[in-house]
């Protein structure tokens, strides 16, 4: 504990950390767990009404990460001692109507805002015993629970150079590990820039000859450089650069920068994986994306992938498979859903197999078959067409000058025409040139180039009629149900693909299917319809998590496109957006992705292969592929990671580096991982920053510890939940916790940072270090790359300064100083800070830092009738509009392209195990395998799903003893119908065992898991449905025993009970080392599950 | 130091509660009673009825009697003369924050004698998500040690599939006007205060928990002096800071082994903030104020018709009510 400065702790600090005692126990050394304090404090009497945790000088703002809403949150420190975290006044997710942004700290300081049972936790997750706080080397096998501790340097020139890594370790005296020195092989970016635009072109070779004769002018014309790739015969691999991955887990636009900006934009691998992706809502995100892109020159992009009904002034909310009172946004969201139920202004239905606590206030509790909710939407869908319910005059619009007529803030797609294949199937859109009635177009591109614009089609009084959707000034109105030929060419108008979707079942087979009877889908359909435009769907994880969770999705999303509700008060809103901390925006002070000298742009297929055409790449070998290939991923295919590691498909890794990843029990059949990840031929080397020993990072070759969340920087992003623009800061709020070390001379905390920057120096990687981001402008410390970000929040967009912040008065700068008297110079140094970012702006800085953020005010999240996406108006001049867009828009993050019934980009996209076309309209396929095939379920199987106890994180809250005190286990949910049959009741305890999992897990280290847990009988779940709360049934994590330099660290059994259910879904019954999944974004089909229940 | 082996004594040794509580009692009677505001009854509160609702509105003015002005529940009023400009559809939204509002009447409330000030809590159950928040902020704001929540949320399923629902019940201390655990203290270290506060004198409790048994809200728990993180590695700094109740700091050792309970958070009170649990509550369902205040936020529920009371046939008129 070298790093604390005496001068700035406390009496009791000291004692709390045992004086220089902490490190002293050996057995426990490395982790943080051996505070010890004299017992005899002085009852010390306070003045009446004093409360040092209502002192502004004894808080610092900043942001939660126990789940991904990131509430913003105050700190309250006490001798240096996190005690107390609150919500945050200044913000609009944890209050409403929030404080005036210009509120000072000291009037804010007495006022707390909300913030749920996980946030209110904090504490016991910063001071986690189990925390470690050096980095660990295995002493032992991979997973065999023994570690020691080292150096942090002994460690990164370990990794970086490679060698006889584990020779004290029986069967590895001479295994000779590949460092990141070697891996590091293409370093030049002209021949990598070179070499990436040549593998296009390989690419983009349909014929099969053809394409073999473009590879070998490959390997003649970088003869020299072959060496450096993984399979000169397969370039479209990339460098070996490639073979080092790195997966984040709970990633946040603020490390995220820094990863990429180390090991993808200088050391060049193209396999960087951040965040759940696959684990999470990845087919909802994506299919939202998709279904909101605006059309920019020539392509569909910039969609929104998350979307909130706009709680505080809508009328309806259907919620689909999301528990905005358990997982999804409680803190800022459940007091507005309340708020409305209770004003009698709003009413809600939830679609659920189990009563959620929202179901729970519902006005009508759906509980739906699980993986049908699509089925329940194309019901809803057909009601509201057959009854003529749709938004008439929105759906007709098919230019933005239509729109804009009619007020509108978005157009549709409902009135375009799709051209039909020989097949009667969907394909792209008609344009103009293809029937002759209007030609294509060159056009300039922001950055100076040139593109192709053809216009689209729509039929109006029985004549095609082309246009652009971007058109300011045509009003171009379409026919809604078109089915013709034009031009020779078979159409239908999107509108009408919806239609013979929704028609292709009745009301009665829709009911059938989705377990909800049709009066209740008619009666939804019917409330959905009757509050104009005020009524929103709210969908997520319950939706996503199944083999057809994206075009359960398109059906979902297209009942808000029916109403166009999206953009207006009262509808369905993307959220307020942020102020671009990157600097990206003209004018800003610092642009920190361009400010990086000897940037490198790597090239090459992913491991996961996410992103990549399957029939374009060098290995296409006929279908079905060898493993999925995800072609629009929602995110990170995680699940894919390890099983193509083992399969060496497409190539074989070298190293990884996990950061905050514990996805051998996140990814559902995570399970199956243990023996990839323990495997050294599989994976030779493997490095983990975690906060403490995982049930993945566990199986790692080194475990460096982190700071936590509130000990560190970052920016998390925006949430739909708030419409308000919010820039979150976080920023340290206590010393770190992990011992100090020195990089590039300077003092910090062993933490993500300091490893990339470690890593840096090591190996040299350009744009860190002295002069990293510019000549004299260093990338030394994590606050040399974070301030700038803070600054170019404080700066603002605007290239005149007419965006920023105020200054900070004295009494803010004093107290900016005065509430952090306690960090300690490896985080804090104020002479040190104030010189990252340009004298101008530091009071700036100062300003946002004493908020934690830059919030928008309450008013500013609606304008009239709609969320803050001003209304389009019709302009007098090209200048008058830009303007007004640079006035509006560009503060604005609602959604300004077209809203998708039929989404091109899917439509494009094909089946990589079948080769089939997708589909871009919505319509019911029932979930199914990786093959298509119907999944197996035998005899007295249940369908097993999960959800989140609102005091839950998934690998995070192990140390929540507080939380655990109110829900000390995870009970199995089962009908009592179910229970009955089964003879069970309340409180027995079952075995859970599926297709391919027994009933328990062995760990590879002689240990097991076993997949057991106690049942709760209720009336509160549909038959035939159980449901199992994730984040407990810890192994790791402080759960078991782990022996530390030779001394037996004690496990704590209260963080290791009942199971989770992740470990018992089975895998493919198609493809048995993978998961089933959806196929456009890449969604493991979670729910999909069915297991057998059996007493013990 | 004899009343701290007394109290280990007592602690978890339930068979001798009885005897050492009954020796106790005489020695009750023989302590004068504090006056101060902070940690002290005034003089006369143990004999001091509580005021009851109605006698508190008809002290305004208010109708009684069934005929309680029905204020809409949950409607928050637009700040009145704050010059903004808000468009009637927008009143709910742009209405000053609950926390905001209810914050200025507990700072008017502070400026008057404490005598004036009757502390109230509202519940409204159909707000309750039932998330827990407030039992942990509450466990984290008072640093309570494991088996003690002081406002825990209690769960019950009613109906049967399909048409079914869940409850949640918050119970903090119900601060009854006729407390059946103060009498019970056989040393006089439980009390209410004139503000309608029920407090336990901690340098007074002996730990010998009549007012456990006596409570018939379950409100009061027993300090065994655990620690969340004994028997891991290290036990944590955050079980070490004092707690911070009554305005005084705590250490862990001088609350072990005696009785512990809900105070509707008095120390932040006393600083002008609301209690943990009204101001972490994610559903707003939890509100605070002076029912002897006609123009707070409490008032206007407590009035609505929809309150309710727990066990309201003990007689032991809580200041606790429910919206239902």
């Amino acid at each position: 504990m070298s790093q604390l400065d005496p001068k700035t702790i406390g009496r009791r600090r000291l004692l709390k950390l045992g004086g220089g005692g902490v490190l002293g126990v050996a057995a426990a050394a490395a982790l943080s767990g051996v505070g010890t304090r004299s017992d005899n404090y002085q009852t010390k009497e306070a003045a009446a009404g004093e409360y040092p945790l209502a002192k502004p000088e004894n808080i610092i703002y900043t942001v939660c990460r126990l789940c991904n809403v990131h509430c913003p949150i105050k700190v309250k420190v006490s001798d240096g001692v996190a005690v107390k975290v609150d919500g945050s006044g200044y913000s609009a997710q944890s209050m409403y109507p929030h404080l005036a942004y210009a509120t000072a700290p000291s009037a804010a300081a007495t006022v707390d805002g909300r913030l749920c049972p996980k946030g209110q936790s904090a504490i016991q997750y910063i001071y986690d015993p189990y925390r470690i706080v050096k980095v660990l080397k295995r002493a032992g096998p991979r997973g065999s629970g023994k570690w020691s501790t080292i150096p942090f340097d002994q460690a990164i020139k370990e990794i970086v150079s490679g060698g006889k890594l584990f020779s004290n370790i029986a069967g590895e005296e001479q295994r000779e590990v590949e460092g990141l020195n070697s891996i590091w092989a293409l370093r030049d970016n002209a021949v990598a820039t070179k070499m990436g635009d040549d593998v296009k072109k390989i690419l983009a070779e349909k014929d099969a000859a053809k394409k073999k004769a473009l590879v070998d002018k490959f390997k003649t014309d970088y003869a020299k450089d072959l060496d450096k790739l993984i399979d000169p015969e397969h370039p479209d691999f990339g460098p070996k650069n490639n073979q080092f991955i790195f997966e984040g887990g709970r990633m946040e636009p603020g490390r995220q920068a820094v990863f990429d900006r180390a090991l993808k934009n200088a050391f060049g691998s193209v396999n960087l994986y951040h965040a759940g992706g696959s684990m999470c809502s990845a087919s909802v995100y994506q299919a939202k994306t998709e279904m909101t892109n605006e059309f920019v020159e020539g392509k569909w992009t910039n969609g929104k992938k998350e979307s909130a009904p706009d709680a505080l002034n809508t009328e309806f909310i259907l919620a689909f498979g999301i528990n905005y009172f358990e997982g999804r946004g409680v803190t800022p969201y459940a007091g507005r859903v309340t708020d409305g139920l209770v004003s009698g202004r709003l009413k809600v239905a939830v679609v659920d197999p189990r009563l959620s606590k929202m179901a729970a206030k519902a006005w009508k509790w759906l509980p739906v078959k699980p993986g049908a909710d699509g089925a329940l939407a194309m019901g809803m869908i057909r009601w509201i067409i057959e009854n003529e319910r749709f938004d008439l005059r929105y759906l007709r619009n098919a230019t933005k000058a239509a729109a804009i007529a009619d007020g509108e803030p978005t157009v549709s797609n409902a009135t375009w025409l799709v051209r039909l294949d020989d097949n009667g199937k969907a394909s792209v859109f008609l344009h103009g040139s293809e029937i002759a009635i209007a030609s294509k177009e060159q056009r300039p591109t922001a950055d100076g180039k040139e593109w192709t614009f053809d216009p689209f089609v729509v039929i109006k009084d029985g004549k095609p009629a082309a246009f652009d959707p971007s058109d300011q000034r045509t009003v171009v109105e379409g026919d809604l149900l078109v089915d013709t030929t034009v031009g020779g060419v078979r159409v239908k108008s999107a509108f009408q693909l919806l239609r013979d979707e929704a028609f292709s079942k009745s009301l009665e087979e829709w009911a059938t299917i989705s377990g909800i009877p049709a009066r209740d889908i008619a009666a939804v359909a019917l409330e959905f319809t009757s509050h104009g435009k005020k009524a929103g769907t709210g969908e997520y994880r319950g939706v996503a998590a199944h083999s057809n969770g994206f075009s359960a999705t398109q059906a979902i999303f297209s009942l808000n496109l029916l109403i166009g509700n999206i953009g207006w008060r009262g509808g369905l809103s993307a959220g307020g957006g942020e102020w671009d901390n990157m600097g990206g925006k003209t004018g800003q002070p610092y642009n920190l992705t361009k400010l990086h000298p000897g940037k490198f742009t790597g090239f090459g297929l992913m491991l996961t292969r996410q992103g990549s055409k399957y029939d374009e790449s060098t290995i296409f070998a006929g279908y079905p592929a060898k493993r999925p290939w995800i072609p629009i991923p929602g995110g990170a295919i995680r699940n894919e990671i390890y099983p193509s590691m083992v399969d060496g498909y497409p190539y074989k890794a070298k190293a990884l580096f996990t950061y905050k990843a514990n996805t051998i029990t996140q990814a559902p059949g995570g399970q199956a991982y243990i023996n990839a990840l323990k495997d050294t031929n599989t994976l030779p080397l493997f490095f983990s920053c975690d906060i403490g020993i995982g049930e993945t990072s566990m199986y790692a070759d080194y475990i460096f510890p982190d700071t936590s969340v509130w000990e560190r920087w970052g920016f998390p992003g925006s949430i739909p939940e708030v419409p308000q623009r919010l820039s979150k800061v976080r920023q340290p709020a206590i010393s770190p916790i992990p011992e100090s070390v020195k990089v590039f001379g300077e003092e910090m905390p062993i933490c993500a940072e300091s490893i990339c920057l470690a890593l840096a120096e090591q190996l040299k990687l350009p744009g860190f270090g002295p002069n990293g981001l510019a000549e004299g402008m260093d990338f030394k410390r994590p606050e040399d790359f974070y301030l700038k970000r803070v600054a170019n929040i404080a700066f603002g967009e605007r290239a005149d300064g007419t965006d920023g912040v105020p200054d900070a008065s004295e009494e803010e700068v004093n107290l900016f100083a005065a509430s952090r008297t306690h960090l300690s110079s490896a985080v804090f140094d104020l002479a040190r800070w104030q010189k990252t970012v340009k004298p101008e702006l530091w009071r700036k800085v100062v300003y946002v830092l004493n908020r934690g953020g830059r919030f928008q005010d309450f008013d500013a999240g609606w304008k009239g009738s709609l969320l803050a996406n001003e209304p389009r108006k019709v302009f007098s001049s090209e200048e008058e509009w830009r303007q007004d867009l640079l006035d509006t828009e560009q503060l604005s993050a609602q959604p300004k392209g077209v809203m998708a019934f039929y989404a091109e980009n899917v439509a494009k996209a094909k089946n990589s195990m079948t080769g089939a076309s997708f589909s871009g309209v919505a319509h019911w396929e029932p979930p199914a395998d990786l093959l298509g095939k119907a999944l197996p379920v035998s005899d007295g199987e249940l369908n097993l799903t999960s959800y989140k106890e609102v005091g839950q994180g998934h690998s995070r809250t192990a140390s929540g003893y507080w939380v655990l005190g109110t829900h000390p286990e995870s009970l199995l949910y089962i009908n009592k119908t179910d229970a009955d049959q089964r003879h069970l009741s309340s409180g027995d305890r079952v075995r859970l065992t599926s297709r391919t999992v027994p009933g328990s897990i062995d760990l590879g280290n002689g240990a097991t898991a076993e997949m057991t847990t106690r049942v709760k009988v209720t009336q509160g779940i549909r038959p035939g449905v159980l449901a199992l709360a994730g984040g407990y049934g810890h192994w790791a994590m402080g759960a078991r025993d782990v022996v530390i330099d030779g001394k037996v660290v004690k496990g704590d059994a209260r963080r290791g009970k009942s199971m989770h259910p992740n470990m018992v879904v089975a895998a493919d019954p198609q493809v048995p080392t993978a998961v089933t999944a959806e196929l456009i974004a890449g969604n493991i089909a979670t729910y999909d599950a069915t297991v057998k229940i059996a007493k013990v | 130091m004899a009343k701290t082996s007394r109290r280990k004594l007592l602690k978890g040794a339930a068979a001798s509660v009885s005897t050492l509580a009954l020796a106790a009692t005489p020695l009750s009677r023989a302590i004068p009673v504090q006056a101060s505001e902070a940690i002290g009854p005034a003089p006369g509160v143990l004999a001091r009825r509580g005021r009851n609702l109605s006698a508190a509105l008809a002290e305004r003015g208010a109708p009684s009697g069934g005929l309680l002005p029905a204020t809409h529940a949950i409607s928050v009023p637009l700040p009145t003369g704050s010059g903004t400009a808000v468009a009637a559809q927008q009143a709910a939204a742009s209405a000053e924050s609950s926390v905001v509002r209810m914050q200025a009447e507990l700072k008017r409330a502070m400026e008057k004698p404490i005598a004036q000030r009757k502390w109230t809590m509202v519940i409204d159950q159909r707000k309750c998500v039932g998330c827990s928040a407030c039992t942990v902020a509450c466990i984290a704001e008072n640093n309570l040690p494991p088996g003690i929540a002081y406002r825990p949320v209690l769960e019950e399923e009613i109906g049967e599939y399909p048409k079914v629902t869940r409850r949640f019940t918050p119970r903090p201390c119900m601060h009854c006007d006729e407390p059946p655990c103060v009498p019970v203290c056989p040393v006089g270290a439980t009390y209410k205060r004139p503000d309608g506060v029920v407090v336990i004198n901690y340098d007074r409790c002996i730990g010998c928990r009549y007012c456990i048994v006596a409570c018939p809200y379950g409100a009061r728990s027993f300090d065994f002096g655990e620690h969340y993180t004994d028997g891991t590695p290290g036990r944590q700094p955050y079980e070490e800071s004092p707690a911070l109740e009554y305005g005084k700091e705590w250490s862990r050792s001088s609350v072990e082994g005696i009785t512990r309970k809900c105070h509707f958070c008095v120390h932040r009170l006393n600083a002008g903030m609301l209690p943990a649990c009204v101001t972490t509550c994610i559903g707003e369902a939890t509100y605070f104020g002076d029912l002897n205040d006609p123009e707070s936020l409490v008032t206007e529920l407590v009035t609505s018709g929809r309150a309710v009371r727990l066990k309201e046939e003990l007689g032991t008129k809580p200041n606790v009510y429910y919206l239902v």
